[in-house]
């Protein structure tokens, strides 16, 4: 899956998508990541962010290098801020958390292999080599 | 590290979530019923549509005429919110409506998955049990000063959710 065949498919079923942050931000959010024993961004996530900021699709979330503001409603905190909340995790040491919905966490590790993993016990329920894929089935499942 | 029943109350006040209730229990990996995914569908839309009842919690989410109604026709959940299981159904919780309940997805749902998170591989795990199917922390559910405008707001909508479900 391509990233614009992404894009349209999700624009498609009504999810929210944020603007994309600059090259600045999102070199600043890859540098900031890698100094928090994360992993820093694939490829993929950085030409993500380059035509979107992070995804709301009901209760699925890719988070993005900026908060996505939502009205009143609390603002969806950015990938440095979520992934700075869990760093004193081990089983996350190693992995960064782009994206959740109500039941899984999704992350990606240093080498660009993405994981579905159990909200409560991290434990990898699968694997991903194509980012999108992981992107899909986490969103696909906070409109259940 | 094993908590206690004060140290996780303390890590729930830093939370912001003083006033929730928490049990313990000891943790005991189940196997997941083949059918688990479309058993818990059925179970949101349930409970969705069980919220009804919960209509002091609704009227404090300041929700849109459409996000009420889309969510106790159990069509979709409002924006920022999140269905929870109380006991995870991998530790042996029902997949049921009665072993769910709902809060904001930020910061409370995310908060309480770092709270069960941070307590991996302890004998006992302290789970948030709030009493009603809603949770809404106390320092955001205090009422403003007089006005009507609240329980207007109310009447007009449970008319309508009456008038869709023909009932009079």
């Amino acid at each position: 899956m391509t990233r614009e065949e992404f894009l349209i498919e999700f624009r498609k079923r009504g999810a929210l998508l944020a603007p994309a942050p600059s090259r600045q931000n999102i070199a600043t959010t890859g540098a900031i990541l890698q100094g928090m024993q994360a992993a820093m961004l694939p490829t993929a996530l950085s030409e993500f962010y380059a035509a979107c900021g992070g995804i709301v699709h009901g209760a699925g979330y890719i988070f993005g290098p900026s908060e996505i503001s939502r009205g009143t409603k609390h603002p969806v905190p950015t990938i440095i801020d979520i992934n700075r909340e869990m760093s004193h995790i081990p089983a996350l040491h190693g992995k960064t958390i782009f994206g959740r919905n109500d039941l899984f966490f999704f992350a990606f590790d240093a080498f660009g292999v993405s994981y579905m993993l159990d909200n409560l016990t991290l434990r990898p329920l699968r694997k991903y080599n194509d980012i999108y894929h992981a992107m899909t089935d986490c969103l696909a499942a906070g409109k259940l | 590290m094993q908590l206690s029943q004060a140290s996780a109350e303390k890590i729930m006040k830093d939370m912001c979530m003083e006033d929730m209730p928490l049990i313990s229990m000891q943790p005991t990996p189940h196997q997941m019923p083949a059918d688990w995914f479309t058993r818990y569908k059925k179970a949101r839309h349930s409970f969705m549509q069980s919220l009804g009842e919960s209509i002091e919690e609704l009227a404090f989410m300041n929700l849109s005429q459409e996000e009420f109604m889309d969510l106790l026709m159990g069509r979709a959940l409002p924006a920022n919110t999140s269905i929870r299981m109380r006991v995870p159904i991998c530790w042996g919780g029902e997949i049921s409506p009665d072993n769910m309940f709902m809060c904001s997805t930020f910061p409370h749902s995310q908060n309480i998955d770092r709270f069960i998170i941070g307590q991996a591989g302890n004998e006992t795990i302290w789970l948030p049990a709030p009493a009603k199917k809603i949770y809404i922390p106390a320092h955001t559910a205090g009422g403003g000063e007089g006005g009507n405008a609240t329980e207007d707001r109310l009447a007009q909508m449970a008319a309508q959710f009456a008038a869709s479900r023909g009932m009079e």
